[in-house]
């Protein structure tokens, strides 16, 4: 057996194993062109790739910026420590067991789990999804005791917001929420997923400046996502302190001047355009929803009633009344309707086109110059300078006084008013304008709506004989104020109104429950009857009980005015019985504040 | 048994390729280890000298003895495979997702160069240009036995590493365009039925991550990816020894198992790999061209599938790390870490070197 081999003829048989030993070579040629594409043609894309497995960017959010009142002293808004947990996909292979893993350690529901990781689904898998947030010491505890068989699940720390005085200036300040794709569609390059961000108030209107700037820290992880060191960091900046306008005693006297009805309060320097006080009724706590998963205590602000969300102050929309008085005295004495000695006479009714206009007194005022008019708050005076006046020459000066458009203050969300003409009526309503609109119009009533904050404003350009402010609530900020009117309005046609405001609060007139010994108030009461369609709706179901919106609006002192005081309360009655008051404990208070600042202490 | 001759006859040449080869291996085996200590190189490095005892052991045996042998060894290892089976002890990994090369192919390892031997001696009388039916039935049955009992493992990775040996041997023995074709419409008709009944949903997984690595990138494309990544980032020149970070950081999965080359490809980049497939290649050639150096038939064969095994094993592996394959627990000789496989293999070059030393027919 053994020799055989010698004769056998084993060409064919090794033909085809050099055949196979071609093939190994071709494949073998074939694998070395594989490697040279990856590791050559394609390396800078595998070696981004292999930084980016390894390296793990973890931000670091800055604290918002410190907010106060106007002396520095009075924090409104800061922050404090604060943990959240979050949920890392790239480190689980198992995603579903994860999250009822993670739901069950942090007591949360598995399903509000999944839906927020589905709603990040788009993130890339290594980015950290917020699972909960305002963690428990206890929560921590476990999820740390866990970290080595649950590396998806992490603890960040972040800086959390807290008003340490709850529901002072809450709609100043605002809200922070949970950044909305529309947010981070805007600001793709400062916004994550999960960010907190300012809505409304300042901190909406400042976030960039509040957020300040985050930092980063880049480490390098193993595959389980386990830090292996650190290679860089940098601290974040937080935002630079913000100095607010408002007076804190102030704004807290007000707010409990309000506290129970609803309505708003702003009170303002009228030489500078500082908001000292700005409030609105009913409030919220916005340290109650800071958070990104309490939705039940959202939902029952935004379904409230009573709408505490909404800032009374620049968003309320209300008939300015006989507040508007202020304003058709100015128009009358500008463009020579009237003069300052006029008078005219009030029997409490007049027919006016046809039909019968009422005064509110209906014993009536006798013959009234324009300053007693004023004073007394007299309709028929001002019916009869509506029928002087046409409408759009009343738009105009309600225009230069400011009506009709934003006050352009400082803080998000501010509605424009509205001021009637026959252009107006033409392209909204489509109809003519009839005269004895103008006649509701001169008293107030009819299509016109202010918000109190536009009051406010209007009453700072009446005491400043003309120079009109632009509202604002960061302090130094006063930004670029309206136009003048010295031009189209002379300062006489200021003095006789101011003089009728004086005598309304001094000498007995609609005003004289905002009186204050030795300050010199002057001011303008309103009570508006209109009835908008949701206020009927209220009264159809009885939960109040029918009544006329209160407005007074004022300035102290006279001839220096460094306040001005704007009440609406909502349903509140007459104008003098409810909102005069309560300017007037603001007078007071404000004065005896500023009397107790100057007279040295120590008597 | 051996004699000065044969001792004088030792291929050196092939011998030392192994050498090196497996010298290469442990030393990537340390720098995938490095983090948890190294051991496991230290332990390969053990195995090598016991595989060069092995190496001496067989080549002292006639391999004709050896083939004499090898039935013995096929009922013994069919009866183990079978029992494990009976008893149903799966043995720990083979389920897992990338099988732990030294756990599951203990036997099979061995296995394989048996097969090897059996189809030797059934083809060493075999004249006839072409392979009849009646060979290739019988072929089947050798090489179907073991791919049946370790499917049921279930082990696909090492149950295809029989493969070659049934290809191997049929090729040589001489297929006609006629067979070939019956064999493709088999093997689709076959391939069919396994997806359709046989492979396991994560096997489907991974073959269909071959044709579209992106469709699942943190599921069955998962290690393929770090690989590519592991191998890509490596560029020409690489991170250099206990450098490389996707594996000392762990994202490369079974590094020193079936990802081995990955860590060389990172580690030592494009210039390792030329230089490592080089060697690598350099041994295959040595021992494809041993085929031409049998005095018998046999000989051929037992060179010629042994050589087909090692290449076929390599070849699947450093293609299935870059994602042209789909992944199957396939080590590569030599380098890979686990004994078994390391006895295996010098159990096969130990049969290629004797086979060349007694090719001289009057000793």
């Amino acid at each position: 057996m053994s020799d055989r081999g010698i004769y056998e003829d084993f060409t064919l048989v090794l033909r085809r194993a050099r055949a196979v030993f071609i093939s190994v070579g071709i494949v073998a040629a074939l694998a070395l062109v594989a490697y040279w594409k990856i590791q050559i043609l394609d390396y800078q894309k595998y070696e981004s790739m292999a930084v980016d497995n390894r390296t793990r960017e973890i931000i670091l959010p800055a604290p918002r910026a410190i907010i106060t009142d106007r002396t520095g002293a009075v924090v409104l808004a800061d922050n404090k420590a604060a943990f959240k947990a979050s949920f890392i996909r790239d480190n689980t292979r198992d995603q579903a067991g994860s999250i009822r893993r993670i739901a069950d350690l942090l007591g949360l529901d598995p399903a509000v789990v999944s839906e927020r990781v589905d709603k990040y689904k788009s993130l890339a898998g290594f980015q950290p999804i917020v699972v909960k947030d305002n963690l428990e010491l206890g929560d921590v505890a476990r999820i740390e005791a866990r970290k080595n068989d649950m590396p998806e699940l992490i603890v960040e720390t972040e800086p959390r917001r807290i008003y340490p005085h709850n529901t002072v200036g809450s709609h100043i300040l605002g809200y922070l929420q949970e950044a909305d794709q529309k947010d981070l569609d805007a600001h793709p390059d400062l916004l994550r997923p999960g960010d907190m961000i300012g809505k409304v108030g300042i901190e909406g209107q400042y976030n960039n400046r509040i957020a300040g700037q985050e930092g980063k820290v880049v480490e390098i992880v193993d595959s389980l996502g386990r830090r292996q060191n650190e290679l860089s960091r940098n601290d974040p900046q937080p935002g630079p302190k913000l100095t607010l306008t408002i007076d804190y005693e102030l704004q807290v006297k007000a707010e409990e001047l309000l506290a129970g009805r609803e309505g708003s309060i702003v009170a303002l320097d009228p030489k500078t355009g500082e908001v000292l006080a700005l409030a609105s009724y009913p409030t919220f706590d916005p340290n109650k929803f800071i958070s990104r998963f309490t939705p039940e205590e959202w939902q029952a602000l935004v379904q409230n009633p009573d709408n505490p969300l909404l800032n009374r102050a620049l968003q309320g929309l209300y008939s300015p009344g006989s507040l508007f008085k202020t304003v058709m005295g100015i128009a009358a004495l500008a463009t020579g309707a009237t003069t300052p000695e006029t008078t005219i006479y009030c029997g409490g009714v007049v027919e006016i086109y046809d039909a019968p206009r009422h005064c509110w007194n209906e014993a009536g005022h006798g013959a009234l110059t324009l300053r007693d008019a004023i004073r007394y708050s007299c309709n028929i005076y001002f019916y009869q300078l509506g029928r002087r006046i046409p409408i759009d020459t009343i738009a105009r000066y309600a225009g230069l006084m400011g009506l009709g458009r934003k006050t352009d203050i400082d803080i998000p969300g501010e509605k424009d008013g509205l001021v009637p003409s026959t252009e107006w009526k033409k392209t909204i309503r489509k109809e003519e304008w009839y005269p004895g609109e103008t006649i509701s119009v001169a008293i107030g009533q009819g299509p016109l709506q202010t918000t109190p904050l536009q009051i406010a404003a209007m009453t700072a350009r009446l005491a400043n004989r003309g120079k009109g402010i632009r509202p604002h609530l960061l302090l130094g900020e006063s930004g670029e104020p309206p136009a003048e009117t010295s031009s189209e309005i002379p300062r006489g046609a200021f003095d006789q109104v101011i003089e009728g405001m004086w005598r309304s609060v001094n000498e007995g007139g609609t005003g004289k429950e905002a009186f204050v010994e030795n300050f010199q108030a002057c001011g303008k009461t309103g009570s508006t009857q209109t009835i908008s369609r949701e206020t009927a709706e209220r009264i159809a179901e009885g939960v109040k009980i029918k009544k006329t919106h209160s407005w007074f609006t004022g300035f102290a002192p006279r001839n220096d005015p460094r306040i001005v005081v704007t009440v609406l309360v909502e349903y509140g009655g007459g104008g003098g019985a409810t909102a005069a008051p309560i300017a007037g404990q603001l007078f007071a208070f404000y004065k005896q504040k500023h009397d107790r600042s100057r007279t040295p202490s120590g008597n | 048994m051996i004699d000065r001759v044969h001792l004088r006859e030792i291929d050196w040449i092939l011998t030392a390729l192994v050498v090196v080869n497996s010298l290469v291996g442990v030393l990537l085996i340390y720098s995938a280890t490095s983090a948890g200590g190294g051991a496991q190189a230290l332990k390969q490095l053990l195995w090598l000298g016991a595989g060069f005892a092995v190496f001496f052991l067989t080549i002292s045996i006639d391999y004709k003895v050896w083939m004499a042998f090898a039935p013995y060894i096929f009922g013994l290892f069919l009866l183990f495979m079978a029992g494990l089976f009976v008893f149903g002890r799966t043995v720990a990994g083979s389920r897992s997702w990338i099988r732990i090369a030294s756990v599951g192919g203990q036997p099979s390892e061995i296995a394989k160069i048996v097969v090897v031997l059996l189809l030797a001696r059934l083809f060493s009388e075999y004249r006839a240009p072409y392979a009849t039916t009646g060979m290739i039935a019988l072929s089947l049955a050798v090489v179907g036995a073991p791919i049946g009992l370790i499917l049921l493992q279930p082990d696909f990775g090492t149950a295809m590493c029989f493969l070659p040996i049934l290809f191997g041997a049929l090729v040589l023995a001489g297929l006609r365009r006629k067979t070939v074709i019956v064999f493709l419409v088999g093997a689709l008709a076959l391939g069919a039925i396994g997806w359709g009944f046989v492979l396991k949903d994560y096997q489907k997984k991974r073959i269909e991550t071959v044709i579209n690595p992106a469709q699942d990138p943190r599921g069955a494309g998962y290690h393929v990816r770090q690989s590519q990544i592991a191998i890509g980032s490596g560029g020409l020149t690489g991170k250099g020894f206990l450098k490389g970070t996707q594996s000392g950081l762990k994202f490369l999965p079974a590094r020193h198992t079936d990802f081995i080359f990955a860590v060389l490809g990172e580690e030592f980049g494009f210039f390792g790999v030329f230089v490592v497939l080089g060697l690598y290649f350099a041994m295959l050639a040595r021992m494809f061209k041993s085929v031409g150096r049998s005095r018998d038939r046999a000989g051929i064969y037992i060179t010629f599938l042994a050589a087909s095994v090692i290449a076929f094993q390599f070849l699947v592996n450093i293609l299935m790390i870059v994602g042209l394959l789909p992944i199957t627990g396939i080590p590569i000789p030599l380098l890979s870490y686990g004994g078994s496989s390391l006895f295996a293999t010098y159990f096969a070059v130990g049969l290629i070197v004797n086979v060349k030393m007694r090719r001289f027919a009057n000793v």
